[in-house]
């Protein structure tokens, strides 16, 4: 009996560890990449002056994720940001010959 | 009937594209105001010097009553202080007194758009001013006290920004020109947006005041800039309300989530630029106190 329920013990004290650190679908390689995109397409979004308020914010908190080992966060982050800059450099494109809506 | 109608499509296009192509400074001054008389029957020219309160018969006499004690007169004081402790005047024509009409300008030697606070900078600089020791930068505090001042001696004057026979004081205009008519931010608006198209609706409690007329009365105490200058000091700052109209480009830019220019950029310079030759004509009434 006393068998038995060490072995409940340990299978639950492995079960509990396993769901506690959940694996992570990104390396630290995954997200060095999608910083460095992120940072690259908000360069481009800055270099035509339509970068977002809050972009650099998102590739900052990012870095702080990759620090912490929290690798899908930061990719989710990186490319978060990514995508702003995308749309802030279609936005800039829309509106390069921007005129009155008078009529 | 087929021929006819690709003859009517291609002049009106071909009309549309001379319409565009024939836009000059002179016609879109025309057109904006005429925007805002359709928009607001009723407001005189001189009126839209008022901002928002021009619209609003309630806030206009919440205004008026605060204007009886204006919180700036400290301020103004302040700046003619410090216009006096720097020989500012030395710098400007008639000594730096009833000037502001005309600015900004369009500097034929630089060939850059120059406005106020940046040739009062560059005063200060070729005094010999410390500026940095000073605590002077663009956008608030001594600055824009200096500059409230001085706008405080032009009152009553009319802007007379000049559009230059030069094609860089044009280029500068309408690069001012689709800054404001374009689109920015997360949130997708531009200035006309807001103070065009929506003027004299409410965002978050705030009447959007038109574009028209804005310029006259910079640089402006508001009230919430008051506050949260004194909240950081732990007292009360009596310079802590003021800021110029570049400050206000960069706040509107951050509402609408975009990232705000440098003060005194030219990306700013050329919007200052476009907005106060809008307002030609109109008087000069700054500083003036705003929420």
């Amino acid at each position: 009996m006393k068998k038995i329920t060490l072995l409940v013990a340990a299978a639950a004290l492995f079960l509990g560890a396993c769901a506690s650190t959940p694996s992570q679908t990104h390396n630290k390689n995954d997200a060095i990449g999608a910083i460095t995109a992120a940072e690259h397409q908000t360069a481009r979004a800055k270099n035509v002056g339509y970068e977002w308020r809050d972009t650099g914010k998102l590739i900052k908190k990012a870095q702080e994720a990759l620090k912490n080992g929290q690798y899908d966060e930061a990719v989710k982050l990186a490319n978060e940001a990514k995508q702003q800059s995308t749309l802030a450099i279609q936005q800039q494109q829309q509106q390069a010959n921007a005129g009155p809506r008078i009529n | 009937m087929k021929k006819f109608l690709i003859t009517i499509t291609a002049l009106s296009m071909l009309g549309g594209i001379a319409m565009t192509a024939q836009a000059t400074p002179q016609t879109d001054l025309k057109d904006f105001r005429a925007f805002f008389f359709k928009k607001f029957p009723g407001v005189k020219l001189q009126d839209y010097g008022n901002g928002a309160y021009a619209l609003d018969a309630d806030r206009r006499f919440e205004w008026e009553a605060m204007e009886e004690f204006p919180p700036y007169e400290e301020g103004v004081e302040i700046g003619e202080k410090l216009f006096t402790k720097y020989n500012v005047g030395k710098c400007f024509k008639n000594g730096g007194l009833g000037i502001k009409q005309n600015y900004p300008y369009f500097d034929q030697k630089t060939k850059q758009v120059r406005d106020l606070e940046r040739d009062i900078m560059a005063c200060l600089e070729n005094n010999g001013v410390d500026v940095k020791a000073e605590g002077i930068k663009y956008g608030k505090g001594k600055m824009a006290a200096i500059s409230a001042f001085m706008a405080y001696n032009s009152r009553g004057k009319k802007q007379n920004v000049v559009i230059s026979n030069d094609p860089a004081s044009l280029e500068a205009y309408n690069d001012g020109k689709i800054f404001f008519y374009a689109k920015r931010g997360q949130l997708n608006f531009s200035c006309a947006d807001c103070h065009m198209y929506s003027a004299g609706m409410l965002a978050r409690g705030n009447l959007l005041s038109p574009a028209l007329g804005q310029t006259s009365h910079f640089p402006v105490w508001r009230r919430s800039w008051s506050k949260k200058t004194d909240a950081k000091k732990g007292k009360h700052d009596p310079l802590g309300g003021f800021g110029t109209i570049q400050k206000r480009y960069a706040g509107c830019n951050k509402q609408v989530r975009a990232k705000p220019f440098k003060l005194q950029s030219p990306t700013y310079d050329h919007l200052e630029y476009f907005h106060t030759y809008m307002s030609n004509g109109i008087m000069l009434n700054g500083p003036a106190v705003r929420h």
